[in-house]
């Protein structure tokens, strides 16, 4: 598909924007790193070498501690394995990733609960948590998570406020007014209110995953969409482009799919980055109140609670704080730059 | 005249729009946009609607292509009423008469090549495969003038007069019978404008087009119509002969119009009309005769019956229809129309 020559202009004055560009291809890395994160903080190792042969545990099955020699059958220790083979010079060998712990993991078994500070010597770069579980571990699998989250968020927010808003927008009349009056009492319905009842009526047991969380968030979150697009759609309904489709004999769905849509795209992207902040901060914000993933699931706004809970392991928050603030931060600058490019007065200036 | 069956016959049309207002949205008046207008459209021919803005020929033009549903009346197209037709069974009938916009840099989409806008009909309605569209597409390029690379093209690549030979190709791709041109020149600079009517001319000789040509612009219609309509307040007030019209025009609404001609020559002198007061809101419009507020001839008649369009001529003559109670023959006339001392002049 060839982009049109405005969609070639906007991307140029997109890459052009220095700060909203850097800000995207660093989120773009981090994305990938977190997507990837197995292979860089996992308390699994990347490759084996036991007896002659290669084993790869880091996607694969567990393997117990009989497999490479140990006298134990639940899920080998290679932290431990490593340095066994490492005493043993039998040829034997692990490579470990560059953090060699996992995010639910409890890496000191046993020892009184504390957080630890950060410590660089035992692959503690930002420190541990009160159960002794690793911090950057943590941040990472939370941001993975966050990043899955928005995703979700952005495709479901978007698809029901795209269907409703266009369907308002075309539509119009008698349709139009009674949907924007269940738009408009659907939204003031309190979203903590409903999290809280509906958790509440969940039968013990199940647990309040990604997908129901998401589900409960994008009940409340798609009628801001619905706005823009049925005000958007009227405009461009009324266009003459529209009026000669018409004339031709296109029907709604022509008309919305290749004309309409089309030209409110613009619309739609200037939005995604503060849809995705707005996922990632209310994400964080249900963790922090204990209304969001159920607990081991590593989160930042579990981290943030912990953190505030024990101020005198300042790691902790700190962490959760400044990676919080820099992806909100670099979402911001991406938005403000998209909105910049895609602006046809050309010649805005921040100073 | 012997004539043969009219492509188009409209017939009392009326296109009302709600005015809602209150809580509730209950309709609270009614903008008769259009009320009551006949006229006859012949094979081949050019009927030209003339009025001012606000008068009601575009919305009467979209009623005809019904992308307005009409209050009341009748849109006779070949035989068939359009009027009361749904989508689907108008669909079909969509290929025989289309219609080309004022504004092209509005009626193209921009995110759509050249290519892609002319593909689209035939894409509607189905028709060919990619090969012949294709085909067909280079055919509509030549027939407009314009080169076969333009198909990979946006629209805002062109200029004024190149988009809309862009638009009058879309129109022709089905092979219409019937186009209703909403002031197809009007968007355009002067020397454009008539590059592009005889473009419209040579298609119609061509393709035995019958159009009805919206535009404001008198001079423009008089080079294109064979017939025109003058429109007033969602009324016709004049019907005649193009040639006739000029010559005698017998409505004061349509002598003002003419009268507001400008002139190529600065010195030439010409009787003046100048016309008082804006055009009346079409949702209370004045009782009597719609022109009466403006009119100089204006008498009490006026004020109270709403004049029908009546035929003037003799059976020998072409018809030359006008809605006046009054009988304003040129002879009849003391002076032409207007000595500006007794009105408010407004060109100063």
């Amino acid at each position: 598909m060839r982009l049109s020559p405005q969609a070639q202009l906007q991307l140029r004055r997109f890459r052009s924007l220095k700060r909203g560009y850097g800000s995207f291809l660093i989120l773009v890395f981090l994305s990938v790193l977190a997507l990837l994160a197995e292979l860089l903080v996992s308390n699994r190792a990347l490759l084996v070498r036991y007896q002659g042969h290669f084993f790869l545990p880091t996607y694969g099955a567990i393997h117990p501690g009989r497999d490479f020699g140990s006298d134990y059958a639940y899920e080998v220790d290679y932290r431990e394995l490593k340095d066994r083979f490492a005493a043993e010079h039998a040829g034997n060998w692990v490579l470990m990733p560059l953090v060699p712990y996992g995010p639910n993991e409890n890496c000191y078994a046993g020892q009184n609960f504390q957080p630890r500070p950060p410590d660089a010597a035992h692959g503690h770069y930002l420190g541990t948590d009160q159960i002794n579980r690793d911090i950057l571990a943590r941040l990472l699998y939370g941001f993975r998570n966050s990043l899955l989250f928005s995703a979700g968020f952005v495709v479901m927010v978007y698809a029901i406020g795209i269907a409703i808003g266009c369907a308002m927008g075309y539509f119009g009349g008698w349709f139009d007014l009674g949907m924007q009056r269940i738009v408009e009492i659907w939204s003031l319905l309190p979203f903590l209110l409903v999290v809280i009842i509906v958790r509440a009526a969940l039968p013990a047991g199940t647990s309040f995953g990604l997908g129901l969380l998401l589900f409960v968030v994008v009940a409340f979150a798609w009628t801001g969409m619905t706005y823009f697009m049925r005000s958007a759609t009227y405009r461009e309904k009324s266009r003459d482009y529209v009026a000669a489709a018409q004339v031709l004999g296109a029907g709604p769905v022509r008309v919305l799919f290749h004309h309409i849509l089309p030209n409110i795209l613009s619309i739609l992207v200037t939005f995604l980055p503060f849809t995705t902040a707005a996922a990632i901060g209310s994400l964080t914000a249900l963790d922090y109140l204990g209304f969001g993933l159920p607990p081991p699931m590593p989160s930042w706004g579990e981290l943030l609670r912990e953190g505030t809970g024990n101020l005198d392991a300042p790691w902790i928050v700190a962490s959760a704080f400044c990676a919080l603030s820099f992806i909100l931060i670099l979402i911001t600058f991406i938005g403000e730059a998209i909105r910049e490019a895609f602006d046809p007065k050309k010649f805005t200036l921040y100073r | 005249m012997s004539s043969p069956a009219p492509i188009l016959e409209v017939r009392d049309l009326k296109t009302h729009f709600p005015v809602r207002g209150g809580i509730w949205l209950r309709s609270v008046a009614t903008c008769k946009a259009v009320d009551g207008v006949s006229f006859q459209l012949l094979p081949g021919e050019t009927l030209g609607l003339v009025g001012e803005s606000g008068c009601g020929k575009s919305t009467l033009g979209k009623s005809i292509v019904r992308l307005l549903a009409p209050t009341a009346g009748s849109i006779r197209f070949e035989g068939v009423d359009l009027a009361t037709l749904g989508r689907k069974k108008l669909k079909p009938i969509r290929r025989h008469l289309q219609m080309i916009f004022q504004d092209p840099a509005e009626s193209l989409n921009a995110r759509h090549t050249v290519g892609q806008i002319l593909e689209e009909p035939f894409i509607i309605h189905g028709i060919g495969s990619a090969e012949e569209r294709r085909a067909s597409i280079d055919t509509l390029l030549d027939k407009v003038g314009l080169p076969r690379a333009a198909a990979h093209r946006y629209p805002f690549e062109f200029s004024g007069g190149q988009r809309q030979r862009i638009g009058i190709a879309r129109a022709l791709a089905l092979q219409p019978r019937l186009i209703i041109c909403d002031e197809p020149v009007s968007a355009l600079d002067v020397s454009i404008q008539s590059q592009v009517l005889n473009l419209l001319l040579d298609l119609q000789r061509e393709f035995h087009l019958s159009y009805l040509f919206i535009t404001h612009n008198l001079a423009v219609v008089k080079h294109v119509s064979d017939r025109i309509a003058v429109m007033y307040l969602g009324r016709i007030v004049e019907l005649s002969d193009a040639e006739d019209l000029y010559a005698r025009p017998r409505h004061p609404y349509t002598r003002a119009l003419i009268a507001a001609i400008p002139e190529p020559e600065p010195r030439a002198t010409r009787p003046r009309f100048i016309g008082t007061g804006d055009l009346p809101s079409p949702i209370n419009p004045p009782p009597g005769c719609p022109f009466h507020p403006r009119c100089p001839h204006a008498t009490d008649l006026c004020r109270r019956e709403p004049p029908p369009l009546r035929e003037t001529s003799s059976a020998a003559e072409p018809s030359h229809a006008v809605a006046c109670h009054y009988d304003l023959l040129p002879a009849a006339i003391p002076s032409p129309l207007g000595a500006p001392q007794k009105q408010e002049s407004r060109d100063t």
